[in-house]
């Protein structure tokens, strides 16, 4: 595994994902699952073993986050969300959720919750390809030392206290980078935040 | 409702990114799922996560990896669309959908007009979950806190120093601040809360209060 691969800047922008799903939601489509499989499970094994989980349990939910995305294909709506934010929410639920479940045996639906909820899209919505590549730009404009912050919580999944330690930085100072980082993303989107 | 009250960016990047601990992600929930706007920030923070995924260096995934998945595709083969929206688990229609999913204690007495119900979620930093029902005109006396308050009301209103909490509302606060609140007259104010260590009552009169307060 390449190590330097996952800086944002190599990311090309995924235009057949969004039609895979598409294809998985309007026929079953198994050539488009397996080209979504192709694509997203070995980089969602990446993630989730950044996160400090061992190589089997990274792969247990690549495979769950992929058959998640088969059932729920109609679901998906790609004029409010690119097709990797979508996946990495899935992915992020089940692994909230596994950390959970091994702790005490009980399922976290708290983010499907969330997600059922109805939401009024915002004014003037930017297409999620629009928006996917603002968002990707924000990322590349931010200082170093924001990046790092916001890395390590959405990409290794790390609670903000322990971003501190592990930096040697005051929780304060992690907080007001995240806060720097979010914001100027705001400011990005304008409108369709 | 008009959400005057939100949780910050740098609170909803953690739900976003799955790292905030579960009794805190509760009150937060609450408030996203009844407020279209922190459901837009969310959707948009989500995308930050999608951008990391999307440049990961593949892993390599162990051998046979997606024909074991194509394997399980026809078993996992899509419900119907209403078992998936009708995803109803046990506890009262009334509230908010992030609640209803947990295991709650029963309504009890705290003190004169204040009511509490337990809502089971273990904690490694001490904070207890719950909701908190309190008559109109009900005051909670000057006090501070052993730790963090987060609150989200979802039904009535309270006032404090110097804002009003309605339906919907997010108020986190920390050990510095010491606050009143009082439940506008009208209806009774329920709120969910993630309070960490207690709350300390101030001044003579909450010294006498604070044994008949058990929060």
């Amino acid at each position: 595994m390449r190590d330097n691969g996952d800086a944002v800047s190599a990311a090309e922008p995924a235009a057949e994902p969004a039609q895979w799903i598409g294809a998985i939601a309007a026929r079953h489509d198994r050539a488009a699952f397996a080209a979504l499989f192709g694509f997203y499970a070995p980089r969602i094994k990446t993630m989730i073993m950044r996160t400090g989980a061992s190589a089997e349990a990274a792969e247990d939910i690549a495979q769950e986050t992929l058959l998640t995305i088969w059932q729920k294909a109609a679901q998906y709506d790609p004029a409010r969300a690119s097709a990797s934010a979508w996946v990495y929410a899935i992915a992020r639920n089940l692994r909230v959720d596994r950390l959970r479940r091994d702790q005490r045996a009980k399922a976290f639906a708290l983010y499907e919750a969330v997600e059922v909820a109805e939401a009024e899209r915002p004014d003037g919505s930017l297409d999620a390809a629009e928006r996917e590549q603002r968002v990707r730009t924000v990322m590349q404009e931010l200082p170093e030392e924001q990046v790092a912050v916001v890395k390590l919580s959405f990409f290794e999944g790390r609670a903000h206290g322990d971003i501190a330690n592990s930096l040697q930085l005051p929780l304060g100072t992690v907080k007001s980078r995240l806060r720097l980082a979010m914001s100027r993303l705001r400011n990005r989107l304008g409108d369709a935040i | 409702m008009t959400i005057m009250h939100h949780p910050s960016d740098v609170t909803l990047a953690a739900v976003a990114s799955g790292t905030l601990d579960e009794a805190r992600a509760v009150v937060v929930a609450t408030h996203i799922s009844l407020c279209p706007r922190c459901q837009n920030a969310m959707r948009a923070f989500e995308h930050v996560g999608g951008t990391f995924l999307e440049a990961a260096a593949p892993a390599e995934m162990s051998a046979g990896a997606l024909e074991r998945a194509m394997a399980r595709l026809d078993s996992a083969a899509a419900p119907p669309a209403a078992a998936v929206e009708q995803r109803k688990p046990a506890g009262d229609e009334a509230l908010p959908a992030p609640l209803r999913q947990y295991v709650m204690g029963r309504w009890r007495w705290v003190a004169g007009g204040l009511q509490l119900r337990p809502i089971q979620i273990a904690s490694d930093d001490d904070v207890k979950v719950f909701l908190l029902k309190g008559a109109p005109g009900t005051c909670l006396p000057r006090h501070r806190h052993g730790g963090t308050e987060w609150t989200c009301v979802f039904q009535g209103a309270f006032r404090d120093e110097h804002n009003r909490y309605g339906p919907g509302d997010f108020d986190e606060v920390d050990e510095n601040v010491e606050h009143y609140q009082v439940v506008e007259e009208g209806m009774p104010c329920i709120c969910v809360m993630a309070l960490q260590g207690g709350i300390k009552l101030q001044g003579w009169i909450g010294k006498l209060l604070q044994p008949f307060i058990r929060i």
